[in-house]
Parts: structure tokens; C-alpha cells; sequence
């Protein structure tokens, strides 16, 4: 039995089974329920002297398990390389899309915007978009019947003869600046998100409303450094840290010195290359500011920015019509 | 403003090219949008004489002329012009040259090249002072004078007649606090500082006496708004065009030259920014000046012929008898100068900025006198503005200065003021030490006077022609803007406070509603918050806006009827994106939007007073609820839908005690809706639109919205941002299903009501799984089958979950006489 037992160990290891017809010989041939010649020896064992029969059915099982692991080897392999069984499902057919939603290109923006900032230590400040004219314009240093008022168109809603010289919809997020600096005192150190409205013809580049986010930092010892410092920073991360920018000197009523900043916008098409792009206006806050909500200008220093959300997003995303925001095309608002 | 840079160029010498130029200006607050080349674009354009001009054998309005450019041979040149002429000295662009022709508004670049016209030979071209850009003249070609040098480049012939061929205008954005710069001295006053070159204002002598009797009065009857009045007298002028070199620098400058004497007064209110008028001075009667503020009810005929209302309180310019000018802003015909006027009476003034601005707004006239009056002149430059002219009109169109005719009314002299400047204070604002002496040499060049008054203190005087420099600040950014911003360094380290920020509540909610409603499929918009007064007006009634009332708010000056109100609530906008996606061809339309909604108010408590305005919530759906797919037909979304959103966003946010309140009644712009309420007051509804009003949107199917007041939802779910973790329940849940046979018109939502009333404190949850009409259930009633989870902090026994079931069977026996379904 031992015998026949090496011997076909030895046989098995000469065994190629090239096709799956071949292994289905195989497993018959050595493991059939009926005349498998392991099988077969597996009912010869009660033959066998009971003093051998353990090493017998030691041997016999190993044998065995070596006949099915060739088996299963070769169908295992001769399987894998016949390809694939018939599919009982239908991989192929589309998936059941969710229905998808998405966050409006400006609302991004305006986040990706307030959320740089808040990491500088800047905390949202909010205000209403009708206001009057004392935070709109006065209290920032627009003097009654001054030329600085035609530099933002605006909408009244009470005539600037009425009792509270005009209550206005906002022109500009500035008037944020007031309302918290009337109820905090220095340091302050606000961003403020939100809709302005300008009475201006509408075009590819301009709408009646837009979004402006507004910053402000009063302390002691704030720098038109600092400034310029803020502004690069978040110029960098909104355009990329080889962006080319410029700070150059402007006016606004509120501050003093005032400044603007453009950055390089490269443009193949254009004779330079490129041109420079207007994307905030910024500056130290006017001593006149900081006197009317009651902080004393000689302690305290503050510069404060201001910039055109719509303008930011349309840099950024490519769009060339300012229009297209308010249009709410599907087919727009899914790119986003 | 324009600016021409040859012209500037009079009064500094610096050694920018015109971009380099622009570029200073722009880095130094005088930021340049534009600058433009005026001329021909290249070389080649030389003098010609004309020495024969032939017919043209195949065209009447062209002929052919010889032309000599100092050449062997004379050119050939086809010329179409009226004015073409043998003998005549003329400009001549030779092939190669490019020059800049008209078309249209614009220029376009042209090179010339050898052709044929109409089968003549042509080897350039004679050309207009249109084409050459030196003058407005379209009419013909430029006819050069006789003594002009045969083949020398016409630049240089030019230049000895004081012309340029080619110039760059620089189109400034002027920021209203520089008046000073609104003049190209004022400019060259800026380049002088920034290359620390000297600034040449031209000398001008002032020959007048102080005459007793003086050919005219000026009597300022308002001072205030008047506080000086230059009248100077020229006669025997004799009005005619200007010369040429005149009408180059005005065209330049974008102004069309009209007669030798305007035109001066023009030229020099661009030189120095002083504005002037000249009257014909024997139409003034009296002869007299008289200054006085209109009283309302007059009316006035301009220079433009247009009869105007004149303001109360506008100023106004009058002889004896009459109005002669609208201060500041326009003349009259009645007093203008016209070919026929000898003497003048020059008038150079100083007006207050605000009488101005107000007389010229009421008007609608925007001058470019009422410009630079109304942000304030130089109130020390009406003498040498006046005489300056005086002095050019006598050179150009004869006459003399009337030394007698000189008065200098000056009712409010202006002092000037003086600021001190702490060095010091340099330095904690722009963040870097400036020292007192380069302090003082730029304050110096831009003409403020600098004395030291103490080590570290500067006492300086501004000038007239700064009305803007009020305070210690401003000389400051006087100071940075001509150092440079550029040179200001940006520190590698900077400061932040001490605390910490809180984050702020409304938008840490606005953050989580958004990625609720863009998980359950909604497109965020941004719509106008303007509107027609109608549609604002439809909209702005129940069961929309919750509980508040108060009319539309409207503004004074809309853009247009289209946007004449404010938003009361966002659907308008919303159906309006519904409607324009519908209509390009989308069809599950899904959307919401925050934004500012806006009432009148009377009960007070606004943050502007009669003006509450709120944040709102408005979620909206149209057509089918899901995709398209292979096993399934879309359905279309329905209020359920819109009650499930609304449901789960509120519970996300831990709004407390939300409650729904179903209305069945119908009204204009809803077929039935849901009042939502939280702790008991109102904070938005739910609705299917009417049908009647999606139809005005060309929407078929029905628009189920959603509004929520979302300031009063901020105020609910703030104190609940902060999580507070509760145990999980360890103990197993015990699921029981009940199916009852109620009457038809039962609400399932009372029976839920009742059912979690009567499974407390054991009942977790409950819920409908089933509704069923149909066989088997008698007619005019309906099965509702309802899913039970008990559970507690232990292991429920069966028995206890048996009598919290009887409990239940009862309670909506009792209630809704419902039946154990079998």
C-alpha cells in the first residue's frame, strides 16, 4: 500500500494539465466518487494491518490534498486565463446618478475670501444693506456736498434732504467699519462679507449690486508695512505666490494715505502681455474715522481694505461677463 | 483729464519716455488708464512741392500730381483733394510710411505702398492735417508755407513753426482730493517732485494801475460763495482762428478749437486749471459786473441755447441789467464773444466748491469749469490766470491790457494753513523712518512752504492750490505717495491681538445649510434683490414673509422701472431663474438662495430706522425629483419632498420645537401650504405655488417652495452649535408594526401626534410606512400602518411593550375611531 502510495506521489508530480478538460480527467481519474484511484485506495484501507493504518491514512490524506491542490491550481489558472464566466449582471449599465447640488460661485469665493482671513485672526462682522447716511457716508468721511460722494453712484431710498440726510442702499461694505467700531473699542479686527448696490449702467463689467468683502485691523501701532504685508499675503494665496502685484497711492475719503493694488493679469492677446488689474482699494484709516466712533487717532493706528468680490471671480475662474452670476444658467452654475 | 506729454514738457524737463512717465504718475497717486500716440506712426512723411498737377485719364475727381521730395526725379502721386495745387508746398508720406488714418472713432495703423489708382501710378500720398493728426481739418490737404524746405522731414519743418508731429496724451484718473491736478502745470508740478527736476510756470507781469475810476464795478453781493472776482479788460482784439501750434495742443487734448480767444481761455484754464470767461465787453451793460445767488423762479438761456430753471442759491454772474452767466458753469449768448467783438472783459474767480456742485447738479450740466470749481481752484491763481490770458490774447489776436481795466474784488481772502508734521509720526504710520530733510525736500518740491520748528517737528505751510491738505495726515501721504509705496518695505513679521475670534454663528450656519441643500441636490443662486414695483408688490402679501407686513420698499432713483423695489421676498427671483433654466431646455430644477429680503417698518426696533430687512431662506423645486434611469421613470418633486428638506435642514441645525401646520385654503399665490413654526412663533412656510402664477413663468408643472426666515432660524439654532454628547442606548430596540382603518379625511399627522403622546416615555420613534386605499378597505376610509421603536435604558420585556401598544390602539380609537386593521 506504501507502496502504491509513493508511487503515485511520484506520478503526480509529472502530471500538466495544459486544458480544463485535461483537470476534469484529472479529478476523475485520481478523485472520482466512483473509481478515482485515491479514492479507490481510501476503501482499500480496511485491508490494511491495523498497526499501519494510521501512517496508511496519513499518507493516503496527504496524497489527496496534494491531487486537489494540482486540480485546483489548474482550474484556477486554466479559468483565469479563458477569461471571465458569462455575467449574471450587467456591469456596464449606468449608475444611478444622485441628484447633485452646488454652492453659487460667488458664495465660494466670498468663503474662500473670509476664510483666508479668519486665519490671520480676522472675525466676520455683517450689516444691513440699507443704511443711512451717517454710517454710509459721513461717519467715513464723506463731507456733505463733497466730490468724493460721485465716486460711488448710489440708490437713495430717503432723499439726501430728508430728515436723516438720505438713507441709502449700501455703495460699499465700509459703513460695517462704523457699526462695529461704534459698539467695540481697539483692537478691532473685523472682515465683513457682503451685497453693495451702485446706480450704474449695466454691462459685461458692471451690475447695480455686487459683493464686496471689507477688512479692518485698529490697534496700537498698525503700519501702512502691515498693510501692504496683509494684502500680499492674500494676494499670493488667491493668485499664487509669483503673482506680480502693485500698491499704489489713491484716494478714499476713509483713509489717508490711501492706496490701490493691481496684480498682473497676463493676457497673450494684449500688446504688453498682459495688463494690470485693479482687485482692491485699501489704506490707513482716516484720523477722522477713529474720531467720529469715539477712538482717539493719536493712540491708535488702523488700515482697512476693501475689495470687489464679482471682480475676484471672475480673475479666478475666467469668466468675462459680470452678468453671468446673476443668470443662474444650470449649465453655469455646474461648473462650480 | 487729458494730458499731452509734449505739452507738459513745457513745464519740467525730465528725461521719461511717455510710458515711463505714465507709469511714475500712476506709482504716485495720478494713476494714467490710457496713453495714446497722436501722429503718424513711424519716419517718412517729408515736404514736397507740388509742380505740376495733370487730369487723371480715367477719373474726374482724381488727378495726378508731380511732386519733388528733393529727389532726382519728382514722384507721382494721385491726389483726390479739392485744394491740390501746382506750386504748393505740401506733407508728403512716402511708401513705407505708416500713419495712423481715421476710421471711425479709432485710428488704424496703414502703411503706404507703391500702387495703382484707377490705373495710374501713385508713389504716396499727399495728406490733410487730419490724417497727419496735427489738426481737425478734413476739408483738404495740408498746404504747407512757401519757404518750407523742399525734402526735409516735415517733424523737423514743424518743430521751427512750433508744432510736433507726433505727441502721447495721458489720460489720468483725477481722484477728487487733487484739484491741484486737474492742469498740466499741476501734473508737472508732480513729475518735478518725483525726478526732483524744477517746475517753470511761465512768467507773466501784471501791468495794471490801481485806477480810481475804474472803466467797470464788480460788486460781490454774496461773498461766501463768491469770495474773489479777477475782471480784466483787453481791446481792440480781433477774433479769428487760432494759429496752428493752439488748435494741436486743445485737439490734443480732446477740446475743438473755436476761436482764438475761447480758445486762449481754454488754454490756459489746461495749463493751470484756473477756469475763465471772456465776455464781449460791449455787451455788458453798465459796464458792470454783479455777483449774486439766484432766488428761484428765473430762468436762464446757456451758451448751448437750452433755456434752464436756475436753482435757488445757484450763483449768478450779471451785468446791470441781467444775467450774463451761470457761474462757474456757462456762459450766455448774450454776452459771448462772436466775430465781431474788439474789447473784453477777461474774468477769472474763485467760487465756493459747494455752490457749485449743488448749482451744477440741479442743473445736470457738468463744465469742465464746474468740474474743477466744484473741487476747489488754486484761491491764489485768479491774477496770474487772468493776466496769463491777457497776456496770449494780446500776443495772438492783438489788442492791448487795459492797465485801468483791472479789478480784483476779493471779499474772503483765503490764509494758509499751517500743520505741523512730527517726523516721529512719519514713522509709526507708514512703518518705516523717514528723515526730517527728506520730508522737507518733497514737501518743498509739490510747494508747501517747510520751516523746522522744533527737532522733530516740521511747520508747514499748504498751499492755496492744495484745499484737500487738512491735517498732519495728509501731509504724510503727501510724503509717501512721492517716496513710493513701492519703497515702503513690507515687514517679514507682523502683529495679531492677543484673542481669539469667535467664529460668527450666521455664518457657521449659512456654511452647514449649504452643504445640506447641496446634499439633497439644490443649486445655489444669486439673484437681483431689484424688481419692479408690481412684482414686488404681487409677491408682498400671506401667506409669503411669515407673519410680517409693511410695504415694498421703493428707491428714489431706480436704473429703471424693471428695478424700481426692493426684493420683500426671494420667489420672485427664484421664479425667474425657474423660469429662464425652463426655458433652456432644464428640467429638474432645484435651487435655493440667502439673501436679504426688505419691508417697511413701523413698529421700530430696525437696525435703520422704518427698514427691516432680515436674511431669508428660499429653497425651490420644479419637475422631477430624481435623475433619469434605466429601471426608473422620474417623479415629479411634490410638497412631501420639499417638507422632507425642510425637516431634515432644520433638524440638522437643532432647531428646537419645530412644528407644521397644515392650511388648506388656496390664495394667489399658493394652492395650500404649511406655516412652520419654532418654540412657537412663525419662522417660515412651506407651499405649492398656484397654479395661475407659475403659469406667468411659463412653468407646467407645480413649484414647491420653501422660505424660511433665516435670521430667526440663526437665532434658534445659535445657542445649539455647541454639541453636547448623549450616551448611546446599549439595551436592544423592540420594532412592533400597527395598522389601523381610519376615516378617509383623518390627518396622519394627528395620529402621530396621539400615537407618540400615549407611547411615552418607552416609544423612541414612530413613523408611517404604509398608506393603502383600495380593496379590502371599506369605502370612504384608509389604512395607515405605522412602524413603533421602543426602547429604554434596559431590556424591555414584552409585556411592557403589549401595554404601550394597547395604549396606542386605544388612544387612536378614542381619537380618530380607528380600527385595528386585521
Amino acid at each position: 500500500m506504501l507502496d502504491r502510495i509513493d508511487a503515485l506521489r511520484e506520478e503526480l508530480t509529472d502530471v500538466t494539465l495544459t486544458t480544463l478538460d485535461e483537470a476534469e480527467d484529472f479529478r476523475i481519474t485520481y478523485l472520482g466518487q466512483r473509481s478515482g484511484i485515491i479514492t479507490n485506495l481510501f476503501k482499500k484501507i480496511g485491508q490494511v494491518a491495523p498497526a499501519d493504518r494510521p501512517t496508511v491514512g496519513k499518507q493516503l490524506n496527504a496524497l489527496k490534498q496534494r491531487a486537489e491542490a494540482i486540480h485546483q491550481e489548474a482550474v484556477d489558472r486554466l479559468e483565469q486565463a479563458a477569461g471571465p464566466a458569462a455575467p449574471d449582471v450587467d456591469l456596464t449599465l449606468p449608475g444611478r446618478t444622485p441628484r447633485v447640488g452646488s454652492v453659487h460661485p460667488l458664495a465660494q469665493t466670498l468663503h474662500d475670501i473670509t476664510r483666508l482671513f479668519e486665519r490671520f485672526g480676522f472675525a466676520v462682522a455683517e450689516g444691513p444693506e440699507i443704511e443711512d447716511d451717517w454710517h454710509n457716508f459721513t461717519a467715513l468721511n464723506f463731507p456733505p456736498e463733497h466730490p468724493a460722494r460721485d465716486m460711488q453712484d448710489t440708490f437713495f431710498v430717503e432723499p439726501p434732504e430728508g430728515p436723516r440726510n438720505g438713507v441709502v442702499l449700501r455703495t460699499h461694505t465700509s459703513p460695517v467699519q462704523i457699526r462695529v467700531m461704534e459698539n467695540t473699542a481697539p483692537p478691532v479686527r473685523i472682515i465683513a462679507p457682503g451685497r453693495v448696490y451702485r446706480n450704474e449702467a449695466i454691462s459685461y463689467k458692471s451690475f447695480c449690486l455686487f459683493h464686496q468683502v471689507e477688512g479692518l485691523y485698529v490697534d496700537e501701532g498698525v503700519t501702512l508695512g502691515d498693510l501692504k504685508h496683509i494684502l500680499r499675503t492674500f494676494a499670493e494665496a488667491f493668485f499664487g505666490a509669483d503673482v506680480q502685484m502693485r500698491f499704489r497711492p489713491s484716494y478714499f475719503p476713509f483713509t489717508e494715505p490711501s492706496a490701490e493694488v493691481d496684480i498682473w493679469w497676463a493676457d497673450p492677446e494684449h500688446p504688453d502681455g498682459g495688463r494690470w488689474m485693479e482687485i482692491l482699494g485699501s489704506g490707513m484709516v482716516h484720523p477722522n474715522v477713529l474720531e467720529a466712533v469715539g477712538a482717539d487717532p493719536e493712540r491708535y493706528t488702523g488700515y482697512a481694505f476693501g475689495m470687489g468680490v464679482e471682480r475676484i471671480a471672475m480673475l479666478r475662474y475666467g469668466i468675462d461677463d459680470i452678468r453671468t452670476f446673476y443668470e443662474n444658467d444650470v449649465r453655469f452654475l455646474q461648473q462650480f | 483729464m487729458d494730458i499731452s506729454y509734449r505739452w507738459l514738457s513745457d513745464y519740467i524737463a525730465h528725461d521719461l519716455s511717455p510710458d515711463e512717465l505714465a507709469h511714475a504718475l500712476t506709482m504716485s497717486g495720478l494713476e494714467v488708464e490710457d496713453v495714446t500716440r497722436r501722429g503718424p506712426a513711424s519716419e517718412g512723411v517729408v515736404v514736397g512741392h507740388v509742380e505740376a498737377v495733370r487730369s487723371h485719364p480715367n477719373a474726374d475727381k482724381l488727378v495726378l500730381c508731380d511732386v519733388n521730395i528733393g529727389t532726382d526725379a519728382p514722384l507721382q502721386i494721385v491726389c483726390g483733394a479739392p485744394n491740390v495745387a501746382a506750386g504748393q508746398r505740401v506733407p508728403v508720406a512716402t511708401v513705407g510710411t505708416t500713419l495712423r488714418l481715421p476710421e471711425d472713432d479709432t485710428r488704424v495703423p496703414f502703411t503706404l505702398e507703391a500702387v495703382e489708382l484707377r490705373g495710374e501710378a501713385s508713389q504716396g500720398m499727399i495728406c490733410s492735417g487730419h490724417e497727419l493728426e496735427i489738426s481737425d481739418d478734413q476739408d483738404g490737404i495740408l498746404v504747407l508755407s512757401d519757404d518750407a524746405p523742399v525734402g526735409t522731414p516735415l517733424a523737423d519743418y514743424l518743430a521751427t513753426q512750433g508744432l510736433a508731429l507726433t505727441d502721447h496724451v495721458l489720460d489720468i484718473a483725477i481722484t477728487p482730493n487733487r484739484p491741484d491736478a486737474v492742469s498740466h502745470i499741476g501734473v508737472a508740478r508732480d513729475v518735478a517732485a518725483l525726478t526732483q527736476g524744477t517746475l517753470r510756470r511761465p512768467d507773466v507781469d501784471y501791468p495794471h494801475t490801481d485806477s480810481d475810476a475804474p472803466p467797470f464795478e464788480v460788486s460781490i453781493e454774496a461773498p461766501d460763495a463768491c469770495p474773489r472776482y479777477v475782471g480784466l479788460r483787453v481791446t481792440g482784439v480781433t477774433v479769428d482762428e487760432s494759429p496752428a501750434w493752439l488748435q494741436q495742443r486743445l485737439a490734443a487734448v480732446g477740446l475743438r478749437p473755436r476761436n482764438n480767444v475761447v480758445d486762449i481761455t481754454n488754454y490756459v484754464m489746461y495749463e493751470c486749471g484756473q477756469p475763465l470767461h471772456a465776455f464781449d465787453y460791449d455787451r455788458l451793460q453798465g459796464p458792470a459786473i454783479r455777483v449774486r445767488l439766484a432766488e428761484g423762479g428765473e430762468t436762464f438761456t446757456t451758451l448751448d441755447d437750452v433755456s434752464r430753471d436756475v436753482p435757488a442759491g445757484a450763483l449768478l454772474i450779471c451785468d446791470a441789467n441781467a444775467p450774463v452767466a451761470l457761474a462757474g458753469i456757462m456762459g450766455s449768448a448774450n454776452s459771448e464773444v462772436t466775430g465781431d467783438t474788439t474789447d473784453l472783459l477777461i474774468e477769472s474767480a474763485y467760487f465756493n466748491p459747494v455752490t457749485i456742485r449743488k448749482a451744477a447738479k440741479a442743473l445736470q450740466l457738468s463744465t469742465d469749469s464746474s468740474y474743477r470749481f466744484e473741487r476747489g481752484v488754486d484761491a491764489d491763481g485768479q491774477v496770474w490766470a487772468a493776466f496769463r490770458a491777457a497776456v496770449l490774447i494780446a500776443e495772438i489776436a492783438g489788442g492791448e491790457i487795459d492797465p485801468d481795466g483791472f479789478r480784483d474784488a476779493h471779499p474772503r481772502p483765503q490764509e494758509p494753513l499751517m500743520l505741523d508734521l512730527r517726523v516721529e509720526r512719519v514713522a509709526q504710520l507708514l512703518g518705516t523712518p523717514l528723515t526730517a530733510g527728506t520730508l522737507t525736500q518733497i514737501l518743498s518740491a509739490l510747494g508747501f512752504g517747510v520751516d523746522a520748528a522744533a527737532d522733530d517737528v516740521l511747520r508747514c505751510e499748504v498751499p492755496l492750490f492744495r484745499p484737500d491738505v487738512r491735517q498732519e495726515v495728509d501731509l504724510i501721504e503727501e510724503v509717501a505717495r512721492i517716496y513710493g509705496y513701492d519703497q515702503i518695505p513690507t515687514p517679514s513679521h507682523t502683529r495679531i491681538p492677543t484673542h481669539t475670534p469667535q467664529a460668527l454663528p450666521s455664518t457657521t450656519l449659512r456654511a452647514q445649510a449649504r452643504t445640506i441643500l447641496t446634499g439633497t441636490g439644490h443649486r445655489e443662486v444669486f439673484t437681483n434683490s431689484m424688481l419692479r414695483k408690481e412684482t414686488a408688490d404681487r409677491f408682498n402679501q400671506p401667506p409669503l414673509g411669515g407673519a410680517k407686513d409693511g410695504a415694498v420698499v421703493e428707491t428714489l432713483n431706480p436704473i429703471s422701472r424693471e428695478m424700481a423695489a426692493l426684493r420683500p421676498t426671494l420667489l420672485p427671483g427664484m421664479l425667474d431663474v425657474l423660469q429662464f433654466n425652463h426655458n433652456h431646455g432644464q428640467d429638474a430644477l432645484h435651487f435655493f438662495e440667502l439673501g436679504h429680503v426688505f419691508r417697511q417698518d413701523t413698529d421700530g426696533g430696525t437696525v435703520v430706522q422704518g427698514y427691516a430687512e432680515h436674511e431669508a431662506l428660499l429653497i425651490a423645486s420644479c419637475g422631477p425629483v430624481d435623475t433619469a434611469a434605466w429601471d426608473r421613470t422620474p417623479r415629479p418633486a411634490d410638497v412631501f419632498d420639499m417638507k422632507g428638506v425642510v425637516d431634515a435642514l432644520l433638524r440638522d441645525l437643532r432647531v428646537p420645537d419645530v412644528a407644521m401646520e397644515a392650511v388648506y385654503e388656496s390664495s394667489d399665490l399658493t394652492q395650500h401650504h404649511l406655516t412652520i413654526t419654532a418654540q412657537g412663533a412663525p419662522i417660515g412656510m412651506i407651499a405649492t405655488l398656484a397654479p395661475a402664477l407659475t403659469a406667468d413663468y411659463d412653468l407646467e408643472q407645480d413649484v414647491c417652495i420653501a422660505e424660511l426666515d433665516w435670521a430667526a432660524v440663526i437665532a434658534l439654532a445659535a445657542p445649539h452649535l455647541e454639541r453636547r454628547f448623549t450616551p448611546v442606548q446599549r439595551f436592544p430596540v423592540v420594532e412592533r408594526d400597527l395598522a389601523v382603518v381610519v376615516d378617509d379625511a383623518t390627518p396622519a399627522g394627528a395620529m402621530l401626534d396621539a400615537i407618540r403622546a400615549a407611547g411615552e416615555p418607552l416609544l423612541n420613534a414612530a413613523d408611517v410606512f404604509d398608506l393603502y386605499q383600495g380593496k379590502g378597505i371599506p369605502e370612504g376610509q384608509k389604512s395607515v400602518a405605522f412602524t413603533l421603536r421602543f426602547g429604554a435604558d434596559r431590556t424591555l420585556t414584552d409585556s411592557e411593550v403589549d401595554a404601550k401598544m394597547r395604549a396606542i390602539l386605544t388612544a387612536l380609537q378614542s381619537n380618530f375611531d380607528a380600527e385595528l386593521r386585521g
